[in-house]
């Protein structure tokens, strides 16, 4: 869904599916939106059913455990009918529609009785706010990063950043992640008092969300801030940015009223993958600094075959960023007064 | 009687603190790693060790193993009768047993716990010790249509569950079992209040349903137990708080509040017991060097032995393993003290016999399979087979970073000391369990037994015929040990029975049915503080686990 | 797919297609040339493909240990003890050897990957571009569809599901994870071809062929070549550290390559185990992975600016 293979950075900033048409603007907004909302659908459909496929073509049970006593046919076969197993796989296929449909995304197979729509929102909390902050960290400091180093081109400041930024983005965050974990929590114990850094347990909205919060969000912050500094370069070339130059106005005026304003424009088109790279990005922080969020809920999910908590995530991870997309595809028309709507 | 005194040797005993002071009520909080969360809070659906470290502490079986697992003690019952055809068990309740809101503990509740137990429809997963020829009538448990309300009710009020007055519960058996008294001890067979799971239900329901019956082990408020500890809050795959049930018939635990973590990475774990933030927890493999190394921590670790062992099983199906040479020639071509003192640090001891050492049964009089590369390549050249024959097997290995570690170190072993060169096979681990129930692999392990009680029949039915692709993977067959094994399971007199198994043993050391490996230990690392009694039959990674009731936090 | 990190966001799906070719590699190579950290990259690139070639003959020469040698009274020591440069890992392999071998994974991971997505890229953008209209609405829904799946959850579930088929063979094992990541990373390929595709399309002579009869397949074909290659290279080569990186997370979560085969993902999950026994254990590989990572986005920035005609000036 997300386009990120235009190249915001150098113009052409129309995404290839905003094509033009109607004439009412917020009418079309209107029709836009329930068109977006109504592509979940396919999407959906598509997720599910990949999903269910591969699943029913692994040939572990959910009910194999990893060595020790093994639940004998019969505890096995009552298990089956109790979670439906026992049924064509088309039936559970229709059933599991249906369901979705009904917004039931049914019982967790590892997690007896639990609901897997309670296990995702115990997750979400975790998840979410690691993301939520390391999304707030992003924009404000990418894109100050850029407009820095583009204001001081060729300075040292710009090397600086810049060359923080080519590193930022190239380190794989698992591997930034765990060199912090050894920096902080092992090489420098007796100063971080280690576990300090390493949630967990507690896992509060406290210093352990340090290094999660920084793994996540310094890949974004590296590429806002390349993408801002190549915009705000355009930018400030611009004519009537020279002219307000060429008037007087103060420095800061200019930037803030102008080149901050125009060059947003192609920030904003980065944050749908932005969001999908969090959502990924979950995955390996929660991995590495134990929290027990949705990413690390999904691998345990995978490793114990607990099928309707694999759906679950998948649907879920889906529409995080399908709605992502959404909101900043409708961002993008108020920031952009150029582009108009299907 | 040479095995109680090694039972008594070996296991049992209270931490000898040199401040023996009870700290102040406020200080009594101890904080354990249990590093999973259970997958249920109801004790009848827990099959894992970190699940009935919590369920036990909430939940009481009528009976509870004795300190020095010599026999059991009476818990949720204050005593038992056998009749003299060892038919029928009669249980006389404590008449001050409480549950956690106060209301008293009647025999139907133990009569409704066994039957939500053994309801067909819910499946739990630690029926069979119930229904393999012990309660009456539970071996219609398979016939069940799980669909049908009216089978699975004609089924229940078919068992051998009696509640002749409020305070005797009666249990009667299909045919006389020596080992029942354990069975009745598992953290499975417990009372469940019929009023609370229906009220969380919203109602009755038929017994077909399995989603209603399961609402109440959701909600600490409604996790209503018989035993010391009860759950006052539950941060899903974070912690469970447990404070003390103050209706408990022994007295409330010293223990103000229980507090046990769900931290899976045992570094963070570590690290966390560094800081005192927990008290007691497991030492990853990883770390032991670094506790051996650091003058306070080496202290305070202990190494605990566990009733689990850990074997290499080969797949007699298949030529040339169904060769009894070849079978000992692997066994033998293992160097386990490098196995246990380098690659596992010293966590765990090697053993080249079948029952751990803590329980009844412990023997290494047969040094069969004793590391000796020479007599193991004889045994080859004996058995007429090639290195090119051996080297298309592989060694089938679970995808998990223990075992991935320990059969690399294995298949080295192998190739250097037999003049192999075969492969390791590692996959996903729910594939290997589907791999081998099928009897599809050529060699796999470390395939490991843990106690589910410390009697030996639990141990040696596992390598019977009738357990072949059940539990006994490699499927070698002994002419004569199921009869030896089914003789000892029914026999009451204990000398008798104790020489029987250990008969037994030696035909599984002897013909190299599987090659014995080690012993699983625990290096744990203990606050001083903490005073407790362990048994190597607490919960894996959370000693004292079985007596927390007992357990206190001295000044410090 | 979805957020993939290095240099992913940098694809170029909307070049303008030149006219005329006159001289553009040879003024591409001199652009590149010029790019002093696009040649640090090429030289890091060059080395590493240079010891994965040589790491047998290095052990064969005993010039560095077998990386398959235990030593268990050697386990997990630091560096320069025992005789082992970077230490041992948690069966006293020396770690130095294991990095050299590792190496061989990590780049065919990254580049044999490359192979498998190119075709279905091209064919998958070729249709939607050239026949246009319904197709190309099918297939490009197509694509945005599996774009909105999570990559990294997707490639879990293929690998879970299709392990055991690989029955501890490297090379089996190889082809699966090839293909998993493959199968998540065609669809920058594929709408990078279909623009360019649809650019050709409006240019002048197309139609004047359409009108004199002329297949406009083969003259598509014949200019989206040459024209195209540029940017399907830079394409290609961000999508060299975007495998090489999932690769790593797969042996790092445990469905990678399985052992004994050392790969640094593995190691690195590995050596995580024994950070406070043995840190080294895991900074050596991430700092391999690390920089061989950026090499790779260093050749791809130095590529994309060197093809891209707008640079021409």
């Amino acid at each position: 869904m997300a386009v990120i293979s235009g190249r915001p950075a150098r113009g052409a900033l129309l995404p290839s599916r905003l094509v033009s048409l109607g004439n009412s603007r917020t009418g079309s907004l209107v029709v836009f939106i329930i068109r977006r909302i109504l592509w979940l659908i396919p999407i959906l459909f598509f997720v599910i059913t990949i999903t269910f496929v591969l699943m029913h073509l692994a040939p572990g049970s959910p009910w194999d455990k990893n060595g020790g006593r093994q639940l004998s046919q019969t505890v096995v076969n009552n298990l089956n009918a109790r979670y439906g197993l026992n049924k064509p796989v088309y039936q559970q296929y229709g059933l599991y529609l249906w369901n979705v449909a009904h917004f039931d995304f049914g019982l967790s197979y590892q997690y007896q009785g639990k609901t897997v729509s309670a296990l995702l929102l115990e997750g979400w909390k975790y998840t979410a706010t690691l993301g939520t902050l390391a999304f707030l960290l992003i924009v404000p400091v990418g894109v100050s990063l850029g407009v820095l180093a583009a204001l001081r081109q060729n300075t040292r400041i710009d090397y600086i950043t810049m060359g923080f930024s080519t590193f930022a983005a190239s380190f794989p965050n698992f591997v930034v992640g765990m060199l912090m974990v050894v920096a902080f929590s092992v090489l420098l114990y007796k100063w971080t008092q280690g576990s300090f850094f390493l949630p967990s347990a507690d896992f509060a909205l406290d210093d352990h969300l340090v290094l999660p919060v920084i793994t996540l969000a310094l890949f974004p912050i590296a590429y806002t801030a390349r993408l801002t500094r190549a915009s705000t370069l355009e930018t400030i070339r611009q004519d009537y940015i020279r002219t307000a130059w060429a008037k007087g106005l103060p420095e800061r005026l200019v930037v803030i009223k102008h080149v901050l304003k125009n060059s947003l424009i192609p920030v904003v088109t980065t944050l749908g993958p932005l969001f999908a790279f969090l959502v990924t990005g979950s995955v390996i922080v929660e991995q590495i600094f134990n929290i027990p969020g949705i990413g690390r809920a999904f691998v345990t999910a995978v490793a114990s075959y607990d099928y309707p908590m694999i759906l679950g995530t998948s649907i879920l991870f889906a529409i995080v960023i399908a709605i992502a997309n959404l909101v900043v595809d409708v961002l993008y028309v108020f920031i952009d007064p150029r582009v108009r709507l299907t | 009687m040479s095995a109680a005194a090694i039972v008594a040797m070996a296991c049992g005993g209270s931490t000898t603190t040199s401040n023996q002071n009870m700290a102040s009520a406020d200080k009594q909080i101890l904080r354990v790693n249990d590093a999973t969360e259970p997958n249920s809070y109801d004790p009848t659906q827990e099959t894992y060790s970190y699940e009935y470290a919590v369920g036990r502490e909430v939940f009481e079986p009528l009976l509870t193993p004795k300190a020095d697992l010599s026999d059991v003690q009476p818990a949720g019952a204050a005593s038992y009768s056998v009749s003299s055809d060892g038919l029928t068990y009669t249980f006389k309740l404590r008449s001050n047993a409480k549950w956690s809101d106060g209301k008293a503990v009647t025999a139907s509740d133990w009569v409704y716990g066994y039957k939500h137990f053994l309801n067909p429809a819910l499946a739990a997963g630690y029926v069979d010790p119930f229904f393999d020829g012990t309660i009456k009538g539970a071996d219609g448990y398979a016939a069940v249509d799980v669909t049908s309300a009216s089978q699975i009710d004609s089924f229940l009020s078919g068992l051998g569950l009696s509640a002749p007055d409020p305070n005797t519960f009666v249990i009667t058996l299909q045919h006389p079992a020596a080992f029942f008294k354990w069975v009745v001890s598992l953290w499975v067979a417990v009372p469940i209040r019929k009023d609370i799971v229906e009220q969380a239900a919203g109602g009755s329901f038929p017994s077909t349903d399995t989603t209603k019956p399961e609402v109440w082990a959701n909600n600490p408020s409604t996790i209503v137990g018989n035993g010391p500890f009860k759950i006052s809050e539950i941060v899903s795959k974070d912690h469970t708080t447990l404070v003390p049930n103050t209706n408990y018939w022994a007295g409330a635990p010293h223990l103000q509040q229980l507090i046990e973590y769900y931290i899976a990475d045992g570094n963070t774990a570590f690290s966390k017991y560094q800081t005192g933030a927990l008290d007691i927890i497991n030492v990853p493999v990883a770390d032991v060097t670094v506790v051996r190394g650091d003058a306070k921590l080496s202290k305070e670790a202990t190494l605990f032995p566990e009733l689990t062992t850990f074997w290499m099983t080969f797949n007699a199906h298949e030529a040339p393993f169904d060769n009894k040479d070849v079978r000992m020639a692997f066994a033998k071509a293992l160097d386990r003290d490098k196995l246990t003192n380098d690659v596992l640090h010293g966590t765990d001891k090697p053993i080249q016999s079948f029952i751990p050492k803590g329980m009844a049964g412990y023997d290494t009089s047969d040094n069969a399979q004793s590391f000796d590369p020479a007599a193991a390549k004889a045994l080859l050249t004996k058995a007429g087979v090639t290195a090119d024959q051996l080297n298309k097997f592989k060694l089938l290995t679970r995808n998990s970073s223990g075992s991935k570690t320990i059969n690399q170190y294995i298949i080295n072993q192998w190739n250097t000391n037999l003049g192999l060169n075969m492969q390791l096979d590692v996959i996903d681990s729910k594939t290997v369990t589907q791999n081998i129930r099928k009897g599809k692999f050529d060699i796999y392990g470390p395939d490991g037994w843990g106690a589910d009680y410390p009697d030996q029949q639990d141990w040696f039915d596992i390598f019977t015929s009738a357990a072949c692709h059940s539990l006994n993977w490699g499927c070698v067959n002994l002419p004569g040990y199921d009869d030896l094994v089914k003789k000892a399971d029914t026999e009451l007199n204990q000398q008798q029975r104790n020489a029987d198994y250990l008969t037994a043993q030696k035909m599984l050391i002897d013909n190299a049915v599987v090659g014995f490996a080690y012993q699983q230990y625990e290096y744990d690392l203990i606050a001083p503080y903490v005073h407790y009694t362990w048994t190597p039959f607490d919960a894996e990674y959370v000693p004292g686990s079985l007596n927390f009731s007992n357990a206190y936090i001295t000044t410090h | 797919m979805a957020a993939i990190p290095v240099g992913a966001l940098e694809q170029s799906a909307d070049w303008e297609v030149p006219e005329q070719q006159i001289g553009l590699w040879q003024d591409a190579w001199h652009r590149f040339r010029r790019n002093r950290l696009a040649i640090v990259g090429a030289t890091v690139v060059l080395l590493l493909v240079v010891i994965a070639i040589t790491a047998p003959l290095l052990v064969h020469f005993k010039l560095i240990p077998d990386p398959y040698t235990q030593q268990v009274e050697n386990i997990e020591v630091g560096p320069v003890t025992a005789g082992h440069l970077l230490g041992t890992d948690e069966l006293g392999r020396d770690t130095f050897s294991r990095l050299l071998y590792g190496s061989r994974v990590s780049l065919a991971v990254g580049i044999l990957v490359q192979f498998i997505i190119l075709p279905i890229g091209l064919g998958i953008g070729l249709a939607a571009g050239y026949f246009g209209g319904r197709i190309d609405n099918i297939l490009m829904r197509f694509t945005d569809i599996w774009y909105a799946f999570p990559d990294l959850l997707f490639v879990l579930v293929v690998v879970s599901v299709f392990q055991q088929y690989t029955f501890g063979n490297v090379i089996a094992q190889m082809v699966m994870i090839f293909g998993a990541i493959a199968l998540v990373n065609w669809v920058g390929l594929a709408r990078l071809v279909r623009g360019q595709v649809l650019s050709i399309k409006e240019k002048e002579f197309i139609e004047a062929a359409r009108s004199s009869g002329s297949p406009p397949m083969k003259l598509i074909l014949k200019h989206l070549l040459p024209n195209s290659l540029g940017p399907i290279i830079v394409t290609l080569t961000f999508g060299i550290p975007q495998a090489i990186f999932l690769e790593a997370v797969l042996s790092f979560i445990g469905f990678g390559i399985q052992p004994p085969t050392p790969t640094w993902g593995q190691m690195v999950n590995s050596g995580y185990e024994s950070i406070y026994a043995n840190p080294s254990s895991v900074v050596f590989p991430a700092i391999a992975i690390g920089f061989t990572l950026l090499a790779f986005s260093f050749i791809g920035d130095g590529l994309r600016d060197a093809l891209d005609p707008r640079m021409r000036r």
